[in-house]
């Protein structure tokens, strides 16, 4: 079922062009939305979790029109939201936190309220952590405590904007785990610079680049993107879109292969090299534990 | 225990049909007796299973959940309902750090009003709340803003409860400070009105300026309106009080006809922080 379909959303900033003809559709599962610092992630997430206007084109969420007051209360309803910079009232204990969140998604009776709160302290792993305050929990843990905010009373489509910045490895890899669970019965928008989030997460992905779509498939469909374009030598290679030593010794090139050179299997992140890198100059997606 | 639930209630219990409060009746009281659970147990088919795990967890989130801080408690007390007290104490300008200043800076009002004219502290205390509201929702100093913009809790409601929260804690603190102006009779009060009118009339101007920049524009007039008409202190006398009324009535008006405004999306100071 399709859960989100957008067609030709635009946005300006006075002169400046955020989103341009952008169209896409999400379905139950993860899809990751890739892009360069800039490219309007941020924005489009904000428009699809109804926090910002779209200028133009159609976007229907959940069946409902977002441009209207009951489509909107309706979205609304059913979505979970995790911003980039999620506040806290750092007085508050976890279980206050998410309560507080459980009353803004209109779940005021009180017993059927902290049932949901328990169920989705647990959910996250803070169990033990219900009656702490916020100003001491870790980076993990408030990042965990807001996805529990996002996922009280069971939202259909859930919102996640770079939720595993900031994180170890392990608590990285225990995020995983949740997104993945929920992947598998809700629609899942993730915005992340992990291509590794995308590999081990996504059904789906979309690359946005200065506010455009490049790119809307499958993970290995983005990978196919630097088939052929990506060998290794002993040897550094000038004229290469990316070039860098991996830890074998080898250097991995992306871009036009001289004659003869040994072609290996591109990743995600060598098809986005070669979707985005070249056309912007900007910065790749982040690798967890790459060597560039 | 001296009595048992009938048995048509823990059907229905079984049956997830008993509404409140009886449902709540026969959670607190499956919770302690036996008896009962052992009843509910011969009745729930293996589809109603479901039934008793719901209940026991509502029960242990209820004995689990954190007893509410001290605002919390006294607003319940006063017979605010739980859920609305829960999300009042999230108010910014509610803590107890914000209430401090407040009455700090009503105090400080009321010494130098004391030292020097009365005028002083009714020109200065419409300004407390007018203050604290913006406060209370403006983006950057709530911050679950974000969070609050796209929940499905009406805006105008929140925005509504947090201000006469706000009010009535500030006018509590000026009532307390202006009983120190002596010599000034009821005007010692003439600050009452403007307060109310200076906040509507805030709160209009946020449906275009922003929480913030509406708080200042209200302010700087109102120092403009107070300052020309020092002389006479008109605002502060009957006539005044009654101008003062009107507009703060036809602000309301209008407030109510734009109310509409807070369930848009558009929300000039997040727009401005997106990169």
């Amino acid at each position: 079922m399709t859960a989100v379909r957008a067609t030709s959303l635009a946005l300006r900033y006075g002169r400046t062009t955020a989103l341009e003809d952008v169209s896409f559709s999400l379905r139950t599962g993860v899809t990751g939305l890739l892009g360069p610092n800039g490219a309007g992630k941020t924005t489009l997430l904000r428009i699809v979790a109804t926090a910002l206007p779209a200028d133009g084109g159609t976007l229907r969420i959940l069946g409902h029109d977002p441009g209207t007051p009951p489509g909107r209360l309706a979205v609304r309803r059913r979505l979970g939201y995790l911003p980039q910079d999620p506040g806290f009232h750092p007085s508050f204990t976890a279980f206050e936190f998410v309560d507080y969140v459980a009353i803004l998604k209109e779940l005021t009776h009180r017993s059927a309220r902290h049932a949901e709160v328990a169920r989705v302290l647990s959910a996250v792993g803070l169990d033990d952590r219900r009656r702490s305050r916020i100003r001491t929990l870790s980076g993990g843990m408030r990042q965990r405590l807001a996805l529990a905010a996002a996922l009280v009373g069971d939202p259909d489509l859930v919102i996640l904007d770079e939720p595993t910045v900031g994180l170890d490895p392990e608590q990285r890899l225990r995020f995983r785990e949740l997104i993945a669970d929920l992947g598998e019965r809700k629609t899942v928008l993730l915005s992340t610079h992990q291509t590794e989030d995308v590999m081990s997460l996504c059904q789906e992905v979309v690359v946005l680049d200065r506010g455009r779509v490049r790119f809307e498939g499958t993970p290995s469909e983005l990978a196919g993107l630097a088939a052929g374009r990506v060998w290794t030598s002993t040897q550094r290679q000038a004229g290469a879109l990316a070039s860098w030593r991996t830890g074998t010794g080898l250097h991995r090139h992306v871009g036009d292969p001289p004659p003869g050179a040994a072609l290996v299997e591109p990743s995600i992140e060598d098809g986005y090299l070669t979707l985005v890198g070249a056309a912007t100059g900007a910065e790749a997606p982040a690798t967890a534990g790459g060597a560039r | 225990m001296t009595w048992h639930l009938l048995d048509d209630d823990i059907r229905a219990y079984a049956a997830r049909t008993l509404a409140a409060p009886a449902l709540w009746s026969a959670e607190a009281h499956l919770a302690a007796c036996g008896e009962c659970r052992e009843r509910l147990a011969a009745t729930a088919t293996v589809d109603m299973g479901w039934a008793l795990d719901v209940g026991w967890a509502r029960l242990d989130a209820a004995l689990d959940a954190p007893r509410p801080g001290p605002v919390e408690r006294l607003m319940v007390l006063v017979g605010v309902p739980e859920h609305t007290a829960r999300l009042l104490a999230a108010t910014p300008a509610l803590r107890l750090s914000w209430l401090l200043a407040i009455a700090v800076t009503a105090t400080l009002t009321a010494a130098v009003a004391v030292l020097t004219d009365p005028v002083v502290f009714l020109a200065v205390a419409p300004l407390l709340p007018l203050v604290a509201v913006a406060m209370s929702f403006a983006p950057g100093i709530d911050p679950t803003y974000e969070i609050a913009v796209v929940a499905p809790v009406r805006s105008f409601r929140l925005l509504l409860l947090r201000c006469v929260a706000v009010l009535t804690a500030t006018t509590a603190l000026s009532t307390v400070a202006s009983l120190f102006i002596h010599g000034y009779g009821l005007r010692a009060t003439s600050w009452f009105l403007p307060s109310l009118a200076l906040t509507v009339l805030s709160l209009l101007l946020s449906t275009r300026l922003g929480a913030a920049p509406a708080a200042v524009v209200t302010g700087v007039g109102w120092a403009a309106v107070v300052t020309a008409t020092l002389g006479d202190r008109l605002v502060f006398t009957l006539a005044g009080q009654v101008g003062v009324a009107v507009v703060g009535g036809i602000a309301a008006v209008a407030l109510s006809r734009q109310r509409g405004t807070y369930e848009r999306y558009h929300v000039p100071n997040l727009t401005r922080r997106v990169p």
